[in-house]
């Protein structure tokens, strides 16, 4: 039974795919918790299963065993339709490539979760975001002409658009260049610590494992350290 | 690195595509030729043979002797006029009599009485006995004495193939065995008797035998073939080829857009290995290679599949057409249609995606490392470009009988594909523009279909054209065809009234009024034949139209009038009451053009014994399929009106009335009544025909629609799963996500919709002014099906084949 005070719990929580040589084993017994305004980083090898580990936190995916709590509701009862509702407003995604909506400009692409959770003064609110994140001047450019570290920095505003209570970050910082990441990860921490928001990271960086309340190390589908 | 485990992605499609070009060509060509030979055969009927020859003098065996050597068949027929006694009184008719041969082409249908069921002959009458007219009715099963023979006056004949050939000087018919001629004594010197020799035979047979009769044809003699005989069915004939290429070559042009939009897919899909293989030094020049290798078996494979494909849709039209013609069509055995189904596969095939290719084997190895955008050259754009413009030329030249019109189908196609893409894209733009800072999902779906990575602009510009070309087919099928028979109104007139007398002429107007029966104004006619041009004798004139000479030698029936008759069009100088030349001609337009006339020439016509001169003012267009009194040459009053003449006059005289035509032809005998309403429900049947046959074609047109479709749709799939699975990831709902592909699929089908019947109604004013001289209407229910029609389909097979999206997984985000 999950705590009042955790923001996600995990309980034995497993997940197994098929392939064809037969089930493959991607996570095994994971139990985890994450408070709230807690910032918790992830570490582990390619292929060590962080990134199914960060989905099954988010529901972006269902385990195939065990328990996962997201805000207080327990994930393995829900069909995706309803664990879209749980995400929608109160949980942000930075991802490692950006995944901006092409064609459309900066302000808009802030926009989408909000108009999404039907939040309203959504431009306002998407104003406000890219003024924080520094890039009020580019607010009506289109993505693709942004460089990489600008992209990330419209990711990073949609993902704080929505005043999320958890976000996750999937390599964050990987597609950037050294300086850029570092000022990322700043203004991602900033954000956070202005926020208030928990923070899930899965990242490589040596620089941002030690930024962590709590940094966790995976291989092979478990948990090394805690 | 071999290249042998590589393989052409989605491939498929660009398959499919270049079969149904294929299948299309050969199809086309087979069935165009076999509906050519039907309608040859048809217009050959009212003829009652392929060629005829006309004379004032009898044969000799040399014409007969000649064809026989040939292989064709050859008939016989002597017409004269004569009189009979009918209930005591004199009655002129117009004798024929036949062999038994006759008709060589058509048949004869006959009935006992005017209630009757009608049935076909094989032959017209025995030795003894007679066919007559329904007009002679009264008489059937009685004797009836011509010359000075007695004969059986044995059923009533209800169709003759070739009655009409001179629609002025028919006289009731009476027809009977040639072997009875001599014994009615009619036949003497000095008798005005008119030969026919008639010739059937193969199309190559025909036309060697009309080469050799034009050298050898003696003074007086006249060839007639379907070209010079009817021009109402030749105006009906020529409409109806035009139709059938138009519509070939928009389906076509549809096929063609689904092999540029396929092979662009396919291309694109090939880029991320091209990059690998290029990253592991595989040369650009051995890549090309390579994919030239696969698009020669593509092309193989195709070729052979869209033969057979062609081939086999014969068979459907013929059980489609067989009902409509009840005939058979004539088998066409030739190779000609599958060769140049292949080429055109080729030219179609190579033209549009081998530049695409050869763009793709220069994706950057960077790529494989990092999105680097392929940028195209300057003279790599214009290769595609040329190579792409060259390709449809190249097929239009080979497919086209009419090369303005393939001048103008290919300048539809390039301003589609040039102006298309840049008024979209503005479009979208405008509608971005408007719509700033509104709702996220119109903002959304708009920058999806601006986003120039899908090449949205461009799939909607392909599929814009598609149903532009699909359009257009509609408003030849429907529209043209039908504003064509709008042109014969209700109100057509059903008889001619002819050879009345000019003291008659009141009286007869009289007649007609009282019995409120509708009547055109009254024409005289002035027998004349064409002497000079120009001072040059017309015998003497080296004419360069190929049916120069013998339009020239015609009889022309000249009138005059004061007013422009109805459905005529100055096409140049003026009319005649706008000059005041007291010697004018007005010609027609196709007589002009096979006579070489121009605005200015003079004109020598021998009337009887008396010639008059006079210079041409202006040149009309005729239409000729209107059933009403048409002319080939009109002069002015002041130059014939004291001429030896007859007047004629149309008229719609339906059933109520029917009984009053014996009491005009009692009061005025001279007149005679000429049925033409069989005539005018053959071009119908001909016009009906050609609808049903267009029909098929736009089957075809619908399959290239449907893979345009599928590429198009395909080609954004991957980017509409990665959003999809973005938008999951932010909490969006199914019903959001279906309301985004909805929408976009609605928006795109609304512009698609909307331009398409912007340009196919400019393309339909176009083709019918200019090539079918039809007047063009506005048509509201085009821009209705246009809008419906693409908002309904896009939206459908958008929604349909993009359904998986629906349920991805938001994990796709993290792993894409």
């Amino acid at each position: 039974m999950a705590e009042n005070n955790l923001c996600i719990a995990l309980k034995q929580v497993g997940k197994t795919v098929n392939t064809p040589d037969g089930e493959l084993d991607i996570l095994n017994n994971i139990s985890l918790d994450v408070k709230y305004q807690e910032a918790v980083v992830i570490k582990g090898a390619s292929g060590s299963g962080k990134t199914t580990l960060l989905g099954l936190m988010a529901g972006l995916d269902q385990a195939s065993s065990g328990e996962v709590v997201l805000l207080g509701q327990n994930l393995a009862d829900k069909n995706e339709e309803q664990r879209s509702s749980i995400r929608a407003g109160k949980v942000g995604f930075v991802f490692q490539s950006f995944h901006l909506v092409k064609g459309a400009n900066a302000l808009q692409n802030v926009m989408l979760p909000l108009e999404l959770g039907a939040i309203e003064n959504a431009s306002e609110l998407a104003a406000t975001s890219l003024q924080q994140v520094g890039l009020e001047a580019k607010a009506y450019t289109q993505v693709d002409h942004l460089s990489g570290g600008e992209q990330q920095r419209v990711a990073i505003a949609r993902a704080f658009a929505t005043r999320p209570t958890v976000l996750f970050a999937d390599e964050p910082t990987g597609n950037l260049d050294a300086t850029t990441g570092r000022q990322i990860a700043d203004l991602m921490f900033h954000l956070r610590d202005q926020s208030g928001t928990t923070l899930v990271l899965v990242t490589h960086e040596e620089e941002l494992l030690q930024r962590g309340d709590r940094q966790i190390l995976m291989e092979s589908g478990r948990l090394l350290a805690n | 690195m071999k290249l042998k485990h590589a393989t052409i992605h989605s491939y498929w499609l660009m398959f499919v595509a270049t079969v149904i070009t294929v299948a299309i060509v050969t199809s086309s060509q087979l069935v165009t030729n076999r509906i050519s030979l039907l309608l040859d055969r048809q217009a050959s009927e009212l003829l009652a043979a392929d060629l005829v020859v006309l004379s004032s003098k009898k044969f000799d065996s040399e014409y007969r002797s000649a064809a026989l050597e040939q292989g064709l068949q050859v008939s016989q027929s002597v017409s004269l006029r004569t009189a009979v006694f009918i209930d005591d009184e004199p009655q002129l008719v117009e004798l024929k009599a036949v062999d038994g041969a006759y008709p060589l082409r058509g048949k004869l249908e006959r009935a006992h009485d005017v209630t009757a069921q009608r049935s076909y002959a094989e032959q017209g009458p025995s030795v003894g006995e007679v066919w007559l007219d329904s007009k002679l009715g009264s008489i059937i099963s009685q004797d009836l004495t011509i010359g000075e023979q007695n004969f059986a006056a044995s059923w009533l004949l209800t169709y003759e193939p070739d009655r009409g050939g001179a629609i002025f000087n028919l006289a009731p018919r009476v027809l009977m065995n040639i072997k009875d001629l001599a014994q009615t004594g009619l036949v003497v010197p000095g008798s005005r008797v008119r030969y026919r020799l008639m010739f059937a035979g193969d199309q190559a047979d025909i036309a060697s035998f009309k080469t050799w009769l034009t050298t050898n044809l003696k003074p007086g003699e006249e060839i007639q073939d379907l070209e010079n005989a009817r021009p109402e069915m030749r105006s009906a004939l020529e409409r109806t080829r035009k139709f059938f290429a138009l519509a070939i070559v928009l389906t076509l042009v549809i096929a063609m857009a689904a092999i540029a939009i396929t092979a662009r897919y396919t291309a694109n899909r090939e880029a991320p290995k091209i990059a690998m293989l290029r990253a592991f030094g595989i040369s650009q020049p051995s890549l090309f290679k390579y994919y030239l290798g696969q698009l020669g078996r593509l092309w193989i494979a195709a070729t052979a599949v869209g033969v057979i494909l062609g081939w086999a849709t014969q068979f459907p039209l013929q059980w489609a057409l067989d009902g409509w013609f009840g005939k058979t069509l004539p088998q066409v055995y030739a190779l000609r249609p599958y060769f140049t189904a292949a080429v055109v596969g080729l030219l179609a095939l190579a033209g549009f995606s081998l530049p695409y290719l050869l763009n793709a084997t220069a994706t950057p190895p960077m790529q494989v490392l990092r999105t680097v955008v392929n940028r195209r050259s300057w003279s790599r754009g214009l290769l595609m470009t040329g190579s792409a413009i060259t390709a449809v030329f190249c097929v239009l030249v080979i497919l086209m009988q009419s090369s303005l019109l393939a001048i103008a189908v290919l300048g539809i196609v390039l301003a589609c594909a040039f102006i298309l893409p840049l008024i979209l894209g503005w479009m979208v733009k405008l509608l971005l523009v408007s719509s700033r800072r509104r709702f996220w999902l119109r903002q959304y779906l708009l920058s999806r279909l601006q986003a120039s990575s899908r090449g949205a602009i461009y799939v909607m510009s392909g599929f814009s054209l598609v149903l532009i070309a699909i359009l257009l087919i509609a408003v030849v099928k429907d529209e043209l065809m039908g504003e064509w028979q709008a042109q014969l109104p209700a109100d057509i007139p059903n008889y001619f009234l002819i050879n009345i007398r000019s003291s008659d002429v009141a009286g007869v107007e009289e007649f007609l009024r009282q019995r409120q029966i509708e009547a055109s104004t009254p024409y005289a006619l002035v027998r004349a034949r064409m002497a000079q041009i120009n001072g040059v004798d017309v015998d003497k004139i080296r004419f360069s139209h190929p049916r120069g000479s013998h339009s020239a030698t015609h009889t022309f029936n000249i009138t005059y009038a004061d007013a422009l008759p109805v459905q005529n069009k100055i096409v140049a100088g003026y009319w005649l009451s706008e000059n005041r030349d007291p010697a004018q001609f007005s010609v027609e337009e196709g007589l002009a053009e096979r006579l070489g006339l121009k605005l200015g020439d003079q004109l020598t016509m021998t009337v009887g014994s008396k010639t008059l001169q006079a210079s041409v003012t202006s040149i009309r267009s005729v239409l000729w399929e209107n059933f009403k009194p048409n002319f080939f040459l009109i002069a002015n009053s002041e130059l014939i009106a004291e001429m030896p003449q007859t007047w004629l006059l149309s008229a719609l005289i339906r059933d109520q009335h029917k009984a009053d035509l014996k009491q005009l032809l009692q009061r005025y005998p001279s007149i005679t009544l000429l049925d033409i309403s069989e005539l005018m429900a053959r071009v119908q049947a001909i016009v009906d025909k050609a609808t049903v046959a267009l029909q098929f074609f736009f089957l075809f047109a619908l399959a290239s629609a449907t893979i345009v479709l599928l590429a198009a749709i395909q080609t954004g799939r991957h980017e509409r799963e990665v959003e999809s699975s973005l938008l999951r990831a932010l909490g969006a709902h199914t019903s959001q996500l279906y309301r985004v592909h909805v929408l976009e699929f609605t928006l795109m089908g609304a512009l698609i919709g909307f331009f398409a019947a912007a340009i196919a109604s400019m393309a339909g004013w176009a083709v019918s002014v200019y090539f079918f001289d039809i007047e063009y209407h506005f048509s509201a229910s085009l821009w209705g099906y246009s809008l419906v029609s693409a908002c309904l389909v896009l939206t459908l097979a958008g929604t349909l084949v993009s359904r998986r999206v629906y349920n991805i997984s938001p994990m796709k985000i993290l792993r894409s």
